[in-house]
């Protein structure tokens, strides 16, 4: 496409310093930007701006979607972290959500980053291994928990057929609460698939040249991977535990499938409220409750909590970069 | 060569048995899916749709037609369908538009306009959903298919991988197209989108498997049972006939099963855009 004037070009840039453009193509090219962010920013307006800023005032108020909200000050969080009768979930439904992270994000890491090592250390079926153990990932949540709740059903479920054969006794998974949360991490776990091919674009990144002075140095296999693999990896790593942790903070697709039965939207958050993750916990006081301003003052309270595990992860970046 | 087989050996072993935790509650999801209620129910697990007395062959299409008329998947299927065919088209023009706007033209305010935007990006979902619904009833789209569409009509975390790539396209590409008497829009439609074609992909395919899996906004928005999307007609199923895993095994293997066929057609696209979108956000 026209090549001589393309050659033209760097003749003429720099006859004009500092303004890069003709005179006159400015002003219009400021009206085309706006005109092409336009659409994305009254998105970005009426539905991520606003909202936001709506659900802080709410979170001040007392409101049930229709009538006026009612401004209440701060009760409605003094009253979720001090009022028990009132919210009497609400400490168990951070203690649930927290039990779950701390479960959930390091099993679904170890096993992605085995995974990855396993399948860096083959060439033949390398894409065919990667493919399937990634296809947990892109399966609807709604589709993960029927499936799953049908492979951990007490009688039937395969789960209990397969711990069967190692002599394992049959659970009742799902209805036991001590099981919920290692029953949860395990379907986490299952699908690490995007943990996995990030760790393998890690393993990739590594220069050979430093694994083979590892072993000239005498190193073995297991040496090298904990004295090179492992600190190679650790941004990788740190960048997957802060996204790990922000997402099991905010479980819920998966948990209301898994606990919604016996009719119509009822779902309670598993025996003795012990898969009540804290979005669920949310959503009931939200959409079943119809108690918008304590749910929008308990998603404030996950916003900051979320915000300040940013704030941290940018320091530590900031110092790992000088 | 043969020895290093031999010391590949118990990696692969392990790769198989990690494959086969992997695939087989799928297996398992489509073994139930075409069984007869009362061969689902054994002792021991049968893969095969073989009858509980005779043990013959036993297999039925059954469960299918059930939950694809009765249940009213079938209705959900094709809510699913064009919705999710009317809403990534239209969010990705959005989002190309926007992005290439935020890489390539320089007007004021731009670069905080788009640091806003990406702040945005913290929020969880959960804390706007109860606005979002209330937005979605004054605009009188609530319980309709554009209560999904308009929602999620635009993404900024596309915008910001749309914008990373144009800006790695020369600029000289452009000014040639620009002393051609090309426009903005004439560039942005000859020029950018034709050399974007793996960013598009990757952006396309994600937002194809995100909504189309979509259970949570569905669920907030949608109230009448003929308007629901698979997941939540699904979820539904899952919660009305939980004593019959065969019905809601046919009926997850009608969410999962176009999501597989995507991953299997685009996998390697999908793969590049993980390691990249994950590595850079």
């Amino acid at each position: 496409m026209a090549s001589p004037v393309v050659a033209q070009r760097p003749a003429e840039t720099p006859a004009r310093p500092g303004r890069r453009r003709r005179p006159g193509i400015g002003r219009r090219d400021h009206l085309i930007g706006w005109l092409l962010i336009a659409p994305a920013m009254v998105y970005f307006i009426i539905f991520l701006l606003y909202p936001a800023l709506a659900a802080l005032y709410y979170s001040f108020t007392e409101w049930d979607l229709h009538s006026a909200p009612i401004w209440v000050g701060l009760q409605n969080y003094t009253d979720l972290f001090f009022d028990d009768v009132k919210y009497p979930h609400f400490w168990k439904s951070i203690q649930v959500t927290l039990q779950y992270t701390l479960v959930a994000v390091p099993l679904t890491l170890v096993t992605a980053l085995g995974q990855a090592l396993l399948i860096n250390a083959v060439r033949r079926g390398s894409n065919l291994f990667r493919l399937l153990l990634f296809l947990p990932v892109v399966t609807a949540e709604a589709a993960v928990g029927a499936i799953w709740r049908w492979l951990y059903d007490p009688q039937y479920g395969l789960v209990n057929a397969v711990l069967g054969l190692v002599g394992i006794p049959r659970q009742n998974w799902l209805n036991t609460p001590e099981l919920v949360i290692p029953a949860l991490a395990f379907i986490a776990a299952w699908q690490c698939g995007i943990s996995m091919i990030i760790y393998l674009a890690g393993l990739k990144s590594i220069p050979e040249s430093i694994r083979e002075a590892a072993v000239i140095d005498g190193a073995g296999p297991v040496q090298r991977f904990f004295k090179v693999t492992v600190p190679m990896l650790r941004p990788t790593t740190f960048y997957l535990v802060v996204t790990g942790i922000i997402a099991a903070l905010q479980v819920f697709g998966l948990v209301y499938v898994i606990f919604s039965g016996g009719g119509n939207r009822s779902v309670t958050g598993g025996p003795e409220q012990s898969g009540l993750a804290y979005v669920l916990h949310i959503y009931l006081y939200a959409f079943r409750y119809n108690a918008m301003g304590a749910a929008c003052a308990m998603s404030f309270i996950l916003l900051v909590f979320i915000m300040i595990i940013t704030f941290v992860q940018f320091k530590f970046m900031k110092q790992e970069a000088s | 060569m043969n020895q290093k087989t031999v010391r590949r050996l118990p990696i692969y072993i392990a790769l198989i048995l990690l494959a086969l935790v992997s695939v087989v509650p799928f297996v398992w999801m489509l073994a139930t899916s075409f069984k007869n209620g009362p061969d689902v129910y054994t002792q021991v697990p049968q893969l095969l749709p073989l009858d509980k007395k005779t043990g013959e062959w036993n297999p039925t299409l059954g469960n299918y037609e059930y939950v694809f008329t009765i249940s009213g998947l079938g209705t959900a299927f094709w809510n699913s369908v064009w919705i999710t065919c009317v809403l990534v088209p239209l969010k990705l023009l959005i989002d190309a538009l926007a992005a290439y706007a935020f890489a390539r033209i320089p007007f004021p305010g731009r670069d905080k306009i788009f640091v806003l935007m990406l702040a945005g990006m913290m929020v969880p979902t959960i804390t706007l959903l109860v606005p979002r619904l209330h937005v979605t009833q004054m605009l009188g789209v609530y319980d309709s298919p554009w209560g999904i569409i308009l929602p999620n009509v635009a993404s900024v975390l596309d915008i910001f991988l749309m914008r990373q790539f144009f800006r790695t396209l020369p600029v000289e590409l452009e000014e040639a197209a620009r002393i051609d008497g090309a426009g903005r829009m004439a560039i942005f439609w000859r020029v950018i989108l034709p050399l974007s074609k793996p960013v598009l992909a990757v952006v396309t395919i994600t937002s194809f498997i995100f909504h189309w899996n979509d259970l949570v906004w569905p669920l907030i928005v949608l109230n009448s049972p003929d308007l629901y999307t698979l997941p939540l007609a699904l979820q539904q199923l899952a919660s009305t006939e939980s004593g019959r895993a065969y019905y809601i095994m046919a009926g997850a293997a009608l969410a999962v099963v176009p999501v597989m066929i995507v991953l299997l057609i685009f996998q390697r696209r999908i793969m590049q855009g993980i390691a990249f979108s994950g590595l850079k956000s």
